[in-house]
């Protein structure tokens, strides 16, 4: 029974999806009810079966008692348990927070619309996580872009339109790309299963080379785009920027890291790491990614919106943690892997604590933050927190990750990568301090300078302190995720 | 649209493009076709027709309430064809396994589960595709 | 000769990506948004000819089980089965773009799209 909990996940995310329209009609509170039950279903069974994985063994599922070959796999090792529950934890808390913030940004009767959409948007990516077959995968990926275009025009303002249709064309073609390299494999493979595909890919690599090369190039391309990596990134600004809070924290902080965790998927388990060595591919990535560490930094520095600076240092984080797997080594994938999970607890603090900035004093210019710190405090502290974990202050987990990082560089003996990560961290420093030092040392027009705790509701002030606590901890602690970590990454390259 | 000669020929038409759509779904198993093709003839269908009569009288046919339990019958039912396979064996969307009657190919009540998984997508289909064109028709009134 | 020959056979690939790089040209430079939908649905029906055509095989009939003939060779049917989930994926990403398309137009007026960022532009630049 507690081998199929994983399928119970997905089956119970679906149902509560397809339930909301029925039993809500229009009142809230129903809502709420329904989303609480199922978050805490799928967070407690994901948390138990990573337990069950990393105690017994790892296992897979086949739906229908078909043979692997013929039938639609689901694998459940430490890899996809694991960020099975960061994606839980993580969405968890942002729905949480949601249903207080979300009475200021859409109209009454979408309120159901909106939570069926962050539902299916869950069931895809938990989909996404576990499958092992391409077609399935690619599925998946079709019904996740659909619905975080949704999440973004849920909002009826021109530029909403505007920023998802652009966000729209741009997934498809990117999907488009991914669903070609998909049909070149199967072309001369025969089979969809990335275990089988697995068995195989050295007399494939042998006999039709050229094959290989053009799918690789295609389905890399295709989920570069999707996952923002630098030169073609170009949706992500106004995407972000324009969205709804709850909207932006969860593409920002989990639907860009859930295509990093298939570009992994694809390039260890499906065609190996000396293959792809072989074709010269890591040294692309990580230029590709060095370049995107000092770009989005340098974009981000002239910003005036706070939340199209936040989405702008997005596209430096997945620099790192590209040029972490570009490394193709056990310590550049496991740094790339806990840089994964602090960034997206880091980045969910900063978004969900600017939304509740815009909540309360609606402010969104970055020149008016002056004494906020004053008159929010508890919001200014996670804020700070987070922003001094993205530039590296030790103490926070931001420091662990770049730690790993630069280990993983030494190893591998490309030491030009360390000169461009302390340039990436001093411009992080650049735009994150300045916002820091405003809210506390200086004043603002009232001259108010005595602290006290705002009134946010408390569904909204929790969530921040509770990822706020994870993201000290986990810098004090780092082994606490990283023993987990290194459980995966053997499942990976072996 | 308000022509005479229109509604009149799609009066007449209009069951006869449902009943092949409904021959498509039923017959999934056997021919080519299923779901999604058999789904989407019932959905066009419907949209002859309220191209034809006006958005009113559609509405009148389909209102919105049936639509939206529908769709959600059709996941639910999907996800209960998959746990009778559960219950009984332990294999989710089991077909031999589970229990289900094979018969004898070429025949109408055969392959176990598909024709009842086969019905459940027909209707979630024909169901969106109305729900959609009367969504964006209503934008433009 | 023998190059017009290898082309006849494996048309299908050629058409496919052709289809795909026109399909590809037209989302990147034209300037009318409908134009662009057009361009992304040549691009799928692109792979759909790619898709299918791998999976025939030579002298194979359609595979629907005669039952007087037990050795026969058959066409590969997994294709169109995956392709028809593509066609319904395609469908619904064409209704989603029409239905942004049709609130922009009455936002901005007009289907150009670089009209459109000059408009965005000098409004947000009024804030």
């Amino acid at each position: 029974m507690i081998r199929m909990l994983p399928v119970f996940n997905l089956l119970v995310l679906l149902a509560t999806a397809v339930l909301i329209p029925v039993f809500s009609k229009r009142v809230f509170t129903k809502i709420k009810q329904i989303s609480t039950v199922a978050m805490i279903f799928a967070t407690v069974s994901s948390v138990i079966s990573l337990a069950y994985v990393v105690q017994i063994e790892g296992y897979s599922i086949v739906f229908g008692g078909y043979t692997s070959a013929i039938g639609i796999e689901l694998t459940i090792d430490a890899f996809s348990a694991l960020f099975a529950v960061f994606i839980s934890a993580l969405a968890f808390l942002i729905i949480v927070y949601s249903f207080a913030d979300i009475t200021h940004e859409i109209d009454e009767d979408q309120y159901g619309s909106y939570y069926t959409l962050v539902f299916i948007l869950l069931f895809a990516m938990m989909g996404m996580t576990y499958t092992n077959d391409l077609f399935n995968m690619y599925v998946f990926m079709e019904i996740l872009s659909l619905t975080s275009c949704a999440i973004i025009s849920i909002k009826r303002k021109k530029a909403n339109y505007l920023a998802a249709l652009r966000y729209l064309v741009l997934n498809t073609i990117g999907s488009l790309s991914v669903l070609m390299g998909i049909a070149l494999i199967y072309m001369v493979s025969g089979h969809l299963n990335m275990g089988q595909i697995s068995l195989i890919i050295r007399d494939i690599w042998q006999l039709y080379p050229g094959n290989i090369v053009v799918a690789l190039g295609f389905i890399l391309t295709g989920l570069s785009i999707k996952a923002a990596v630098f030169p073609l990134h170009v949706w992500l600004p106004d995407a972000h920027s324009n969205a709804p809070t709850p909207s932006s924290a969860l593409l920002s902080s989990i639907v860009v890291k859930v295509y990093v965790i298939a570009t992994i998927k694809l390039l260890f388990k499906v065609v190996g790491a000396d293959i792809v060595t072989s074709l010269q591919i890591p040294p692309v990535i990580t230029i590709v990614a060095a370049l995107g560490m000092i770009m989005g930094s340098i974009f981000a520095i002239g910003q005036k919106d706070i939340k199209r600076m936040l989405a702008y240092s997005s596209v430096a984080q997945i620099g790192y943690i590209f040029l972490g797997i570009g490394l193709m080594s056990e310590q550049g994938l496991s740094a790339a892997l806990f840089h994964v999970i602090s960034h997206g607890f880091m980045k969910s603090a900063l978004f969900l604590s600017a939304g509740a900035i815009i909540y309360y004093k609606n402010r969104r210019n970055i020149k008016l933050f002056d004494g906020l710190g004053y008159q929010m405090p508890v919001t200014m502290i996670i804020f700070s927190f987070a922003a001094l974990g993205m530039v590296g202050i030790p103490g926070f987990s931001g420091f662990m990750s770049k730690f790993y990082l630069l280990v993983a560089i030494l190893e591998a003996g490309v030491p030009f990568y360390l000169g461009v990560i302390l340039v990436s961290s001093y411009l992080n420093a650049v735009y994150y301090l300045p916002i820091i030092i405003s809210a506390f040392l200086k004043e603002d027009k009232e001259g108010v300078r005595t602290m006290k705790v705002e009134k946010l509701p408390k569904s909204m002030l929790v969530p921040l302190i509770i990822i706020g606590v994870v993201i000290v901890s986990i810098g004090f602690y780092p082994q606490l995720i990283m023993q987990f970590i290194e459980l995966a990454v053997a499942t990976l390259i072996n | 649209m308000d022509d005479l000669i229109v509604k009149t020929i799609t009066r007449l038409i209009v069951p006869f493009i449902q009943l092949y759509g409904i021959y498509i779904v039923l017959h999934g198993h056997l021919s080519p076709g299923g779901g999604f093709s058999g789904g989407a003839i019932l959905g066009a269908s419907m949209i002859l027709f309220t191209l034809s009569f006006g958005l009113e009288e559609a509405k009148k046919k389909v209102p919105h309430r049936i639509s939206m339990l529908v769709e959600t019958g059709g996941i639910l039912w999907y996800i209960g064809v998959g746990m009778i396979g559960f219950i009984s064996v332990g294999v989710l969307w089991g077909n031999k396994i589970a229990g289900f009657d094979l018969g004898e190919p070429g025949r109408l009540l055969s392959a176990g589960m598909i024709p009842l998984l086969t019905l459940a997508i027909g209707a979630k289909v024909a169901s969106t595709m109305i729900t959609l064109f009367h969504t964006v028709i209503e934008e433009d009134e | 000769m023998e190059l017009l020959t290898s082309i006849l056979d494996h048309i299908n690939y050629i058409g496919a990506a052709a289809l795909f790089v026109i399909g590809l040209y037209t989302v990147l430079t034209h300037s009318n948004l409908l134009k662009r939908i057009i361009g992304i649905n040549i691009m799928e029906t692109s792979i759909f000819l790619f898709f299918v055509s791998i999976g025939y095989v030579s002298q194979g009939q359609s595979p629907i089980i005669q039952l007087s003939e037990t050795t026969a060779i058959y066409v590969n049917p997994v294709p169109s089965a995956l392709i028809l989930t593509g066609i319904v994926v395609a469908v619904s990403i064409t209704a989603y773009a029409l239905s942004l398309i049709i609130k922009l137009y009455k936002a901005y007026d007009t289907l150009d799209y670089f009209e459109i960022m000059e408009k965005s532009q000098e409004v947000s630049s009024n804030d």
